[in-house]
């Protein structure tokens, strides 16, 4: 091994650090209009009226788009993985969260692109609007969608995403300790260097180039084909260097509407967001709220956890079923508990739409079941380290979801930072090892939970 | 008034790749006529590194010198298919489709040299950009030398493809979320401890140091996998103590459209950080690697809360943890109910303070 392995300089480090890299911002094409959007300004609100003629009839105006100029209005990312779709490109008839936009215009600056935004004559029915995730939990919460306040699309159009495993009520009834807590981490900003930004140029022989800040080029390609109902040769995505993206940037934010303006005008069209639009209308890290109970030994064994998610999704489902459901595929951690009663809903709340971001699904239970574990032990008394490795998931141990661990490292993990930090650790808690249980580390709780590793 | 100091711990898990998969990457490899290398992937470079990471697994398993390698993932018409740098999977699945592709290039320069060397393909390999004989290393003839026999001479063009899939499978049970196949590519491991200062006067919580070990399977390429790591703390450290879109939620009100209004992690913030690698290889990523990414801003919150119940003796679960969280939390110093053997924190947070149809969160005992 020579190259693998070896600390080589990042491959565009130079380019990066010495501002010769080019980003979206940096491609510059002659005669292009500048796109600007006309957002809602309320939470929650029936559109009651939407006249863009005195925009279109504006010098400089060369196209404004709403939702009938859409080919395929109501397209989701995740269509493929059976999550249906449930948010317009451009709003229709109503709007669900402050920020969404209901129509474009592409003009010769960004100041009239602008001005031709505040001559379109709008009108709204303001609704009451949800934003307590709680609240809209509750099943007698006003309905953001026609179909209530939760996703109602898991397998077998089931309404809540379930982990069963094991005998719950026997281990609740065998604890010596039930320990319960709450946990909601905020929604938090991608906040990227680079705000979303897209350039589009229609080509002479009808494709249309664009310049993207994607981290997905191909999903967003296919996104853009979907809603424009084109095939792919039609469109060619360039990109590859993204100015700082943590998910937010496979929400393809700008490019499908940009394509419209581009195809409507005739002319090549950049929208960038303003760094206020990145902040108030960009899709967010959602806010989550759980609730765990675990039923746990007086020497520190997990015997069963009992656990409620919400998945604040925002106004529209995007990324979020998919991201519930990785949640709970990973809601005991890097421990192994054999009794298990998860449910985890998808609540639709009146604010931007949250999304994927770095640790999707598992950061927010990473941060609940982990303080929460450091409360089992001293609720109980006991090392916060040595109640982890005797409960760490080990080879041939199953996860929530049945699947057989073959090579954990949470054993190896542990001990190395306890070595880092000078906690000693007792002799039978320094010699354990990733290996299948035996012994002291078998007990009678955990022998019906172990699988073949071999199988997987 | 004083400042306390506490540690805390945190252990962690995370997948590879896209839940239930079903996420290719391909990559296309041609050899130019002196024996340069073009790698063509759609795999977008979000600062991670991938770039770099499979520029290295082609020039490892080809057996050239790194830079004989020009890497293009500008654009859809000359990449293929990749379905995008997320899911910790620009390493694990977009680098496995790399090492395939270079695997082919290397057995097509070996058929080549076999032909002009005059020995079995099978009895020659490639170092340091040279087909040598195995056990008679002065028998040799260049990559470059190969290139142009394969250009010039034999009117071949050398070139490699290689796709990474682990098909859309995992069936999901609706009842009890048991899955007919692993829904990932992988899994990551890591523990980490934190070590705060807590003013009890101010509220403030610094993060004074954080030390972590991650199992990378195998490090492609060590100083990026501890930038991803070392950024990925900071990530944690501002979603731990600093971070917050809404300060007032449920209300709506955002902190505000700039980056002065809005508090991430700035210089002054960041701790002492000491990062531990360690490697066991994965069954089926390049060289043993895993994706680790994403999980670097997860353990850092839950280690920093268990830190500030060290210094302060006050549990803080909603996030972030800052000053008026902080001295709420002292001047109130809740204890949990305690019931039979229930030990109950946070009830003022829970679903069922709001609740009026039914939805709430129950435990019988």
């Amino acid at each position: 091994m020579k190259v693998v392995g070896a600390r080589i300089p990042r491959y565009d480090g130079v380019a990066h650090v010495t501002g010769r890299s080019a980003y979206v911002d940096d491609v510059r094409i002659p005669g292009t209009l500048w796109a600007k959007a006309l957002r809602s300004p309320h939470h929650h609100a029936g559109i009651t009226k939407l006249d863009t003629q005195p925009a279109e009839a504006m010098e400089g105006v060369h196209a404004v788009i709403t939702w009938q100029d859409v080919p395929h209005l109501v397209y989701g990312h995740l269509e493929a993985l059976g999550i249906p779709a449930d948010e317009p490109l451009l709003a229709k008839d109503e709007v669900r969260y402050k920020g969404q936009p209901i129509a474009l215009v592409a003009a010769d600056t960004e100041e009239l692109a602008a001005e031709a935004v505040s001559r379109i004559e709008i009108g709204f029915d303001e609704r009451p609007a949800l934003t307590d995730v709680r609240q809209a939990f509750d099943a007698e919460a006003p309905e953001i969608h026609s179909e209530g306040n939760w996703y109602k699309h898991f397998e077998n159009e089931m309404d809540r995403r379930q982990i069963r495993k094991g005998d719950i009520q026997k281990a609740f009834e065998q604890a010596d300790t039930i320990v319960q807590g709450v946990y909601r981490p905020a929604a938090i900003e991608h906040a990227p260097v680079e705000t979303q930004v897209c350039q589009v140029v229609p080509e002479a022989n009808g494709r249309l180039t664009i310049y993207s800040c994607t981290q997905a080029l191909y999903f967003s390609m296919g996104v853009i084909a979907a809603h424009l109902q084109v095939p792919l040769n039609k469109l060619k995505v360039v990109g590859g260097t993204t100015g700082g993206g943590f998910g937010g940037k496979v929400d393809t934010a700008t490019e499908t509407m940009c394509c419209l303006l581009a195809m409507k005008s005739g002319k090549p069209v950049k929208w960038r967001w303003t760094r206020e639009e990145e902040f108030l209308c960009s899709s967010t890290r959602a806010p989550w709220h759980m609730e765990i109970a675990d039923a746990v030994t007086k020497d520190g064994w997990i015997l069963g956890r009992k656990m409620l998610t919400l998945h604040d999704a925002g106004a529209y489902s995007r990324f979020s079923p998919y991201g519930l459901t990785k949640h709970s595929f990973h809601h005991t951690g890097a421990y192994t508990i054999p009794n298990l009663e998860f449910d985890g809903y998808v609540v639709y709340t009146n604010r931007v739409p949250t999304t994927a971001m770095r640790g999707f699904g598992v950061t927010s239970v990473s941060f609940a079941t982990e303080t929460h574990m450091s409360r089992v032990a001293d609720v109980l008394g006991l090392d916060p380290i040595e109640i982890r490795l005797k409960n760490a998931n080990r080879i041939g141990d199953t996860s929530p979801n049945g699947i057989v661990y073959t090579d954990p490292s949470t054993v190896s993990t542990i001990q190395t930072i306890a070595e880092a930090i000078g906690h000693e650790l007792p002799a039978d808690y320094r010699t354990m090892s990733n290996e299948p249980r035996a012994g002291e580390w078998l007990p009678e709780h955990l022998v019906a939970q172990m699988g073949n590793p071999e199988d997987h | 008034m004083a400042k306390h100091r506490g540690k805390g711990i945190a252990a962690i898990e995370y997948p590879t790749g896209m839940n239930q998969n079903g996420d290719p990457s391909q990559c296309w490899i041609k050899v130019k006529p002196d024996g340069r290398i073009d790698v063509f992937a759609g795999t977008a470079d979000i600062g991670n590194g991938s770039k770099t990471i499979q520029t290295q697994i082609v020039a490892e398993t080809i057996g050239v010198p790194y830079d004989w390698i020009t890497y293009d993932n500008s654009n859809t018409d000359s990449s293929p298919m990749c379905t995008g740098t997320f899911a910790s999977r620009a390493t694990f699945v977009a680098g496995k489709a790399a090492e395939k592709a270079a695997q082919q290039v290397k057995a097509k320069i070996l058929e080549i040299a076999g032909k002009e060397m005059e020995i079995d393909p099978a009895d020659l390999e490639i170092v340091d950009g040279e087909v040598i004989a195995k056990g008679a290393p002065q028998t040799k003839l260049s990559v470059a030398d190969v290139a142009g026999a394969a250009t010039f001479g034999h009117g071949e063009l050398i070139t490699g493809t290689g796709a990474q899939l682990k098909p859309y499978a995992a069936i999901i049970d609706a009842e009890t979320g048991l899955v007919d196949s692993p829904p990932h590519s992988a899994i990551s491991y890591a523990a980490c401890a934190a070590e705060v200062e807590v003013d009890d006067e101010t509220g403030e919580v610094r993060v004074l140091r954080l030390q972590q070990c991650y199992d990378v399977g195998r490090a492609i390429n060590p100083t990026l996998v501890e930038g991803q790591i070392e950024g990925g703390a900071i990530m944690g450290l501002g979603l731990g103590v600093l971070e917050n879109c809404y300060p007032y939620y449920p209300s709506v009100e955002h902190r505000g459209g700039a980056f002065g209004s809005y508090l991430a992690p700035g210089m002054e913030d960041m701790p002492q950080i000491d990062t531990i690698l360690i490697e066991n290889p994965s069954a089926d990523g390049p060289y043993g690697a895993k994706g680790i990414g994403e999980m670097a801003n997860n353990p850092q919150p839950p280690a920093i809360a268990s830190a500030v119940y060290d210094a302060i003796g006050v549990w803080i679960t909603e996030l972030p943890i800052t000053p008026e969280r902080v001295l709420r939390a002292l001047e109130e110093k809740k204890e949990p109910r305690r019931e039979g053997k229930k030990v109950v924190f946070d009830e003022e947070l829970s679903v069922n303070t709001v609740s009026s149809g039914g939805m709430r969160f129950e435990v019988r005992a």
